[in-house]
């Protein structure tokens, strides 16, 4: 392997790109109409257009990718996360192509995409799942034959996608009466979304944890997974913060969850890296849910307290490389490590997406903090795809430090132009549940739901004499900017002025000579 | 020197004496010695003063936002919105929802693309109506009406994709 084309973009193509540099592989970024000057292009030794914003014509496009990956002489393909990483047809055409997918074989990645077949692997496999119905319903399926399998189920339940995920064709169901309606609602969003229509039901269980397995398999049978991570931070059915260890995941449980992950791992043939998520109930009863089989945006926390670069060994594996990491090791935590997933959105209207340029940016840093992301100053926010821009990353001893230095960096957070969930996380830290950990998957919306909008951080009546004094400040200390617009071009006449002074100063000490 | 500054909509009088970089700064009966300085353009490193030994630190990121085109100020993890010689700039501003007798005029409040044009050139509007949907992100964004008018111009086609700040209707107030 010398040459790695990197099949996505934003912070994980960046992430990709620093383990091949690592590694003396030559990173390809390919990148739409509105990614020219995007960080993961700028980073890479080669990059090339793959065509219009919409990723439907880009970062979709299967042909194109094997098209470009073929002539610029790439030996490999990393999907990333997201686009095609879960494709079964992406991964066959870069067999068929002769390029390395890095990821799974396609078999597997169709088998464990089907919600049900993965069900039934699991079942094989000896690990409890949700009680749900075993087979996708049938299209046919009569209103009452539906309802007596919801009664064998019981309320409430889930109606959920077969293909997919993200909360996308999902549905919660109470009671008998709602059932019909549901599964009519999560077909025709499942058909429009994944192009598969087919649905099953899955009982309910409430006040559930998300927890995950990390794995990696190699291709010589070894399958190693890692200390759980908790995800029940939820909004929405989508996670936004992440943190490992559990704090509901005693080490006699993790011995237990662990190795029914990599059970399931096993019986479905799977290599390279993966993650099993499981539903933890009160009762610390676990449920296999699904397998992601690709690398997940929540890596770092793994990678942070087992030491493990988990992109390198997804590179290793896939050129034939054995595992040789210690199973022990990677399952005994080393201190406690929280993920923030910041977004390009505004928490005090609902989280709407907040694009638009980014003018000042400046990332925390520091003992303990690692900040993932495809953002600079001066780029725009495209429309067209997730509104993430970062990953915050805190590692420290314990929970509490982790909390607390996760709160500092959140404090060192600069970034204008934009509207980010920064106050919101800075504000949920704060939350009496979450310090002591006792949160669910629902946990986030209910609060939410109470608050009702408030904003996150009120503003004070000091905060407003502040930014009086300070915009008098600025028209004292550049008086021809008086209005709106001419504060940048003082700002960039200052840096002009600066630099033409470098320029005079380099100028006259060389004349010197 | 006297200037008027807006802050979240309420207008104060300061002044500002002495320069290169110090400053004392007078609102009202409150009186700071600050040294001031920008820091790489668009960021203000402020050292505060209150006159009995205290000096307390801030420092501000300055963002334009591209639609009023006033100031956001980067004080705690809110941008404070802030109006600078308000009383020459930003006299009357014409989307108030109340007061305000001029046209009303809907920008684009972010990129994105127009989904839907709610009436035509013509057409009466009622305070609140829904005139232009604009998409982004895949989230719809309802941009409407802040009075009782007729719309007197459509500047944008269904399907058109927008920059921030772009207008797109105008309505006069009936």
């Amino acid at each position: 392997m010398h040459k790695v084309l990197i099949a996505n973009r934003g912070e994980i193509a960046v992430r990709i790109i620093r383990a091949c540099r690592e590694m003396q592989l030559s990173p390809v970024a390919v990148y739409s109409e509105c990614d020219r000057n995007a960080l993961h292009v700028r980073l890479a030794d080669e990059a090339y257009l793959i065509g219009p914003s919409a990723p439907r014509e880009s970062y979709l496009r299967i042909d194109t990718l094997i098209d470009v990956a073929k002539r610029c002489g790439a030996d490999a393909v990393h999907p990333g996360y997201g686009f095609l990483a879960e494709n079964e047809d992406f991964a066959a055409a870069c067999r068929d192509a002769g390029l390395t997918f890095i990821g799974p074989t396609p078999e597997a990645v169709a088998l464990m995409g089907s919600k049900t077949a993965a069900r039934e692997v699991a079942v094989k496999a000896g690990v409890p799942v949700v009680p749900g119905t075993p087979d996708p319903l049938g299209a046919d399926i009569g209103d009452a034959e539906m309802l007596a399998i919801a009664e064998g189920i019981g309320y409430p339940l889930l109606v959920k996608a077969v293909a997919g995920g993200g909360g996308k064709g999902m549905r919660t169901v109470t009671g008998a009466s709602d059932l019909l309606s549901a599964v009519r609602a999560a077909r025709s969003e499942a058909g429009t979304a994944f192009g598969d229509p087919a649905v099953f039901l899955e009982r309910r269980i409430t006040h559930a944890r998300h927890i995950e397995v990390q794995l990696l398999a190699d291709q010589h049978g070894t399958v190693l997974p890692f200390v759980e991570r908790e995800c029940s931070i939820q909004r929405r059915h989508q996670k936004v913060v992440e943190e490992t260890p559990s704090l509901a995941v005693t080490p006699e449980l993790r011995q237990r969850i662990t190795s029914a992950a990599a059970a399931v791992a096993r019986a479905a043939g799977y290599t390279n890296a993966g993650t099993i998520e499981f539903l933890l109930d009160r009762d610390g009863k676990f449920y296999f849910l699904e397998m992601n089989t690709r690398l997940q945006v929540e890596h770092p926390v793994t990678e942070m307290v087992t030491g493990v670069d988990l992109v390198r060994w997804q590179l290793r594996i896939a050129s034939g490389e054995r595992l040789t990491l210690d199973p022990q090791k990677v399952l005994t935590p080393n201190g406690h490590a929280i993920e923030c997933r910041i977004y390009a959105e505004d928490p005090d209207n609902n989280f709407l997406p907040s694009p638009g340029r980014i003018q000042n940016l400046r990332v925390p840093s520091g003992p303990g903090i690692r900040d993932d992301s495809g953002a600079t100053a001066g780029l725009d926010v495209p429309i067209f795809y997730d509104p993430m821009i970062s990953k915050l990353i805190a590692w420290a001893e314990d929970r509490p430090a982790a909390v607390a230095r996760m709160k500092r960096a959140l404090g060192e957070y600069v970034v204008t132009g934009i509207k980010t969930t920064v106050p919101f996380f800075t504000w949920l830290l704060d939350q009496a549940a979450f310090q002591t950990s006792a949160f669910h998957t629902t946990y986030l919306d209910e609060l939410l739901k109470e608050r009702n909008g408030r904003p996150f951080v009120e503003p004070d009546a000091s905060d407003e004499t502040l930014a009086a004094v300070a915009g008098a400040l600025q028209l004292a200390l550049a008086p021809r900017a008086a209005g709106a617009t001419t504060t940048l071009a003082a700002g960039a006449s200052a840096s002009a002025a600066a630099s033409a002074g470098r320029w005079k100063a380099r100028a006259r000490s060389e004349g010197l000579r | 020197m006297q200037y008027d500054i807006e802050v979240n909509g309420q207008r104060r009088q300061l002044t500002v004496t002495g320069r290169d970089g110090r400053f004392i700064v007078r609102l009202g009966e409150e009186e700071w010695s600050v040294d001031a300085s920008h820091v790489a353009g668009h960021t203000l490193s402020l050292l505060i003063g209150n006159g009995e030994g205290l000096v307390v630190s801030r420092e501000i990121p300055v963002a334009t936002d591209p639609v009023s085109g006033q100031h956001l100020f980067g004080i705690g993890p809110v941008p404070v919105r802030v109006g600078l010689n308000v009383r020459r700039r930003f006299g009357r501003t014409d989307d108030a929802a109340d007061g305000g007798s001029g046209p009303q005029r809907i920008v684009a409040p972010m990129p994105g693309k127009v989904v839907r044009i709610v009436g035509a050139v013509g057409d009466a509007v009622v305070h609140r109506q829904p005139v232009v949907v604009i998409e982004a992100m895949k989230m719809e964004n309802e941009l409407r009406a802040s009075r009782d008018g007729t719309i007197t111009e459509v500047l944008v086609q269904e399907g058109q994709s927008v920059e921030a700040g772009a207008l797109l209707a105008i309505i006069t107030p009936s």
